[in-house]
């Protein structure tokens, strides 16, 4: 329906609107939360930085492609936390009732939850881009037209995957009160994995990354193509695999998004 | 003081945790993935560069496993309740029962942390020999008084823990913006305390910081002891200094509420 | 069903059945809940079944758990039922719920709609985008909401700040911005004082009878249900108890008419021996008595009591609402016939 699309597109430059009304009014916590996301990075690559230092062979990864690593994860990553961060807040919603309203609206439930107006900016996205552009001359990449194509393709998919993950436990809360631990388990398997390259774990570990919980699509995959390391995976993988990251975070999305429409006709509520 | 209300609130925190049962599969089971998954980290790392700063593998992976399972002792943030409060302006009530707000928010930490180890002590039992499997002499204590020295120094972590989220929380008499500081002084801490990388992997000039910090009472100390890192008198050490800092931040604590406590008196929250 | 073609709600035999985890006592209790799979159904709702014709306002009543929140629930499209069905402006609600969406307004009265951060006018401008509300209605709409619920002086304001009746205020004006035909409120007035009760209850009245929008209302205080709704239905323990008008519910559930009677002397010798009367309570001088309309005429009960002892002061009062429903809960419908000699 056209009329349907219409008024999505109006209420979605709305909540853009309302974002920055929000934010304009809360000044001092913006600061704060940019303050905490460069911290958060900070520290991540900090703890590279202290293991490279003591580690320094990492299957013939040296410190500047780890850190380009880490940078080609944070473009996906924080295009997901800036567009769909309000994905994390689906288990309050449903455990204080909120989620009901979501229901008796002429809009798409998914679509109201991601934008639900709040203090999003798009910072964490913007200092993503500083940090690849400093990872990518620190491996001093070569750029062509088909490194454009696969930097945008790897980024979407990557974004795609890390929602599809966050709508399946968001799906969840459906069925179970509370999901901390299973957020916390998946958020560690994201940062503990996608650090280092996937060459130096044993085969067992390179498949579940791979394919279980595919945050190798996310920058590893990529990267090797990225950084003509396509030889290294050679022996467990097609070399090519870089160029899927798109297509593996349509089919994760798509499964996702059943898995979360199913969830929908479950959908029990508070008894309040 | 009569302390039999605060055991009934230690009680009820930890049913109140309990009510969430598929929560504690969950993070059994999450906690045994993630153990095997940084072993093979370590593994590799390892097997690409050899054994560092005396650590040995199997000194290392357990050494990252009761890390795992320190986590989830000092995530339990009881102390959180009091920024919910204050919010809600409900612990102006507080104030007129007959109750110590900070030893309320103890003992329920005291709960929930009792639930923690619910989970803690199966995944104990079932990691250490999962990893057994894999690397002969991973788990056990580098000796008996490695044990008692560990339990004592887990004892003092949880009290600097929680006095270092009663800070913060304090900190809310203030401003509710303070929630952005918090999580970032955790993941400062996480880095500083041993908690993800050991300080002793550190550069020279970092690691004498991070050793001079509290933070590193949390996890460094504690397993240090374990691994059997810190023998006879680097224990008593090591103890010593953590009740120390233990002692100036529940001053630095105490007052801190006091004043807070003032505030809200004074101005009606 | 050739009427059913007029109904704007028509629910059959809706029914709810709730499955939650079984809790047990004590510390050990919970343990043992993390490894017994043992369920608990409830039923929220059982075989309830109405209609509802355009432009009607009815009050949805019951105590508390009797199920009003989980019927509106499945008539708003948020819950799916586990039998029955129902269709609301001709659309099954859970179905279709964008559809429905559009054709429907709720107030929750616990939960508010409006963006807590934000003043109260942006809520409706987002609310003016999501159903595609043209800029000329809603000019017109705030116009006449501000003017019915006095908006003007917080339009500006962040809701936070707002008081608990001026929310709710701002609540009823989102819920109508985009003119639905059906309206659901569920406990509206909660909690609010007796100016915002007011100010509520005219709201819905008026626009209840200038657009002829249809209203359900769910609540437990029966003012506003006097006061509001010619229709009530009544449910308890999830099953529909009576569903008619007020009139014919006092009629025949409140035969009884109240009497208080003052005398100058103590009162504790009278003794009143008719059929169709009962004393109700003693106390000093006064005495109160039931008694039935249809058997009894007050006048010939007033000169009776007179004989007895010197009359101060007599008043009568109708049954109220309150007092029938109450006894329908405890008695049941059958028995709660008038009251047994
Ligand atoms: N999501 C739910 N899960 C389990 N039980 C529920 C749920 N929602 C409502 N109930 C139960 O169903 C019954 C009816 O609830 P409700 O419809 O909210 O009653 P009312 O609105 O009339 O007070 C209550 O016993 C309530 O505890
Ligand atoms: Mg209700």
């Amino acid at each position: 329906m056209a009329d349907a699309g219409a008024r999505h597109w109006s209420a979605y430059r709305e909540f853009w609107r309302l974002n920055f009304l929000t934010l304009m009014e809360y000044k001092v916590n913006f600061f704060i939360w940019l303050a905490f996301t460069i911290v958060y990075h900070g520290v991540a690559l900090g703890a590279i930085w202290i293991m490279m230092s003591r580690f320094p062979s990492m299957n013939g990864w040296h410190w500047q492609q780890v850190f380009f690593l880490y940078a080609l994860y944070m473009l996906g990553h924080t295009l997901n936390n800036t567009f769909f961060f309000t994905i994390g807040e689906v288990p309050d919603l449903v455990r204080e009732g909120r989620f009901d309203r979501l229901l008796v609206r002429p809009l798409d439930p998914l679509f109201q939850v991601l934008s639900q107006p709040g203090q999003i900016w798009p910072d964490e996205l913007v200092i993503a881009l500083i940090v690849f552009i400093l990872a990518q001359g620190a491996v001093h990449l070569q750029w062509s037209s088909s490194t454009v194509v696969l930097l945008v393709l790897a980024t979407l998919g990557g974004a795609y995957i890390d929602f599809a993950i966050q709508l399946i436990i968001a799906t969840l809360s459906f069925w179970v009160v509370r999901l901390d631990a299973l957020r916390w388990v998946v958020m560690s398997l994201e940062n503990d994995f996608t650090r280092y390259p996937l060459s130096i774990y044993n085969r067992a570990v390179r498949i579940m990354l791979a394919y279980v919980f595919p945050f190798a699509f996310m920058n590893y995959f990529p990267a090797t193509v990225l950084l003509h390391k396509s030889a290294e995976v050679g022996y467990t993988f097609n070399p090519q695999l870089g160029w899927l990251t798109p297509v593996v975070g349509a089919v994760w999305f798509a499964a996702a998004y059943s898995f979360w429409r199913l969830g929908l006709n479950k959908y029990q509520g508070t008894g309040s | 003081m009569n302390l039999a209300p605060y055991a009934e609130f230690a009680k009820r925190a930890f049913s109140r945790e309990a009510t969430y049962r598929a929560e504690v599969f969950t993070r059994v089971g999450s906690v045994l993935l993630r153990v095997f998954l940084l072993s093979t980290l370590w593994t590799a790392l390892y097997r690409n560069n050899g054994a560092k700063q005396g650590i040995s593998l199997e000194s290392m992976i357990t050494y990252a496993t009761l890390a795992l399972l320190l986590d989830l002792i000092y995530g339990v943030n009881g102390a959180y309740v009091i920024r919910q409060k204050i919010r809600e302006g409900s612990i102006a009530i507080d104030f007129m029962r007959p109750i110590s707000v900070p030893l309320y928010v103890f003992a329920d930490t005291v709960g929930q942390t009792g639930f923690a180890l619910v989970q803690i002590v199966p995944a104990l039992v079932l990691s250490f020999p999962l990893l057994g499997l894999m690397h002969a002499h991973v788990g056990g204590p580098s000796g008996g008084i490695a044990a008692l020295g560990f339990v004592a120094s887990v004892a003092l972590g949880f009290l600097l823990n929680f006095l270092i989220d009663l800070i913060m929380a304090t900190a809310t008499f203030w401003t509710m913006e303070i929630f952005g500081i918090q999580i970032m002084v955790q993941f400062i801490s996480s880095l500083l305390s041993g908690s993800l990388v050991p300080l002793y992997f550190f550069p020279n000039g970092l690691q004498k910081i991070a050793f001079a910090l509290p933070f590193a009472g949390l996890y460094n100390a504690p397993l240090s002891i374990y691994i059997g890192k810190w023998q006879g008198r680097d224990i008593a050490l090591g103890l010593g200094e953590q009740a120390l800092w233990l002692a100036l931040i529940w001053f630095a604590a105490m007052a801190f509420w006091r004043r807070g406590e003032r505030r809200v008196v004074v101005q009606g929250g | 069903m050739a009427a059913a073609i007029n109904m704007i709600i028509q629910a059959s035999h809706l029914t709810k059945q709730f499955k939650s985890v079984r809790r047990k006592e004590g510390v050990l209790g919970t343990l043992a809940t993390l490894f017994s799979h043992d369920y608990e159904f409830k039923d929220a709702v059982t075989d309830v079944s109405f209609d509802l014709e355009p432009g009607e306002l009815v009050g949805y009543i019951g105590p508390n758990g009797a199920g009003k929140s989980t019927t509106i629930k499945m008539l708003t499209g948020i819950l799916v039922p586990t039998s029955g069905h129902c269709t609301v402006n001709g659309i099954v609600p859970w179905q279709d719920r964008q559809a429905n969406g559009r054709g429907i307004g709720v107030v929750f009265g616990q939960r508010t709609q409006l963006y807590w951060d934000l003043p109260l006018v942006e809520s409706f401008r987002l609310l003016k985008a999501i159903y595609g509300v043209s800029q000329a209605s809603y000019d017109r709409h705030l116009k006449k909401f501000s003017e019915l619920l006095g908006l003007d002086e917080f339009m500006r304001t962040p809701v936070r700040q707002l008081s608990l009746g001026q929310r709710m205020r701002g609540d009823f004006a989102a819920a109508m911005m985009h003119e639905p035909a059906v309206v659901f409120l569920d406990e509206p007035t909660i909690g609010l004082d007796v100016v915002a009760k007011e100010a509520i209850r005219n709201f819905i009245a008026s626009v209840n009878k200038e657009r002829g929008t249809t209203f359900i209302l769910t609540t437990h205080d029966l003012n506003d249900v006097e006061k509001l709704c010619a229709r009530i239905i009544l449910i308890d323990h999830g099953r529909k108890l009576y569903d008619g008008s007020i009139d014919a519910i006092k009629k025949r559930y409140g035969p009884n008419r109240l009497l208080t009677a003052d005398f100058l002397t103590d009162a504790a010798g009278v003794d009143i021996r008719m059929p169709g009367v009962a004393v109700l309570e003693r106390d000093g001088q006064r005495i109160r008595l039931e008694f039935e309309r249809e058997r009894v005429r007050a006048d010939e009960l007033i000169v009776a009591l007179s004989r007895q002892a010197d009359l101060k002061d007599v008043t009568i009062a109708e049954p109220e609402l309150e007092t029938i429903i109450r006894q329908i809960y405890e008695r049941g419908l059958d028995r709660s016939g008038p009251a047994p000699q």
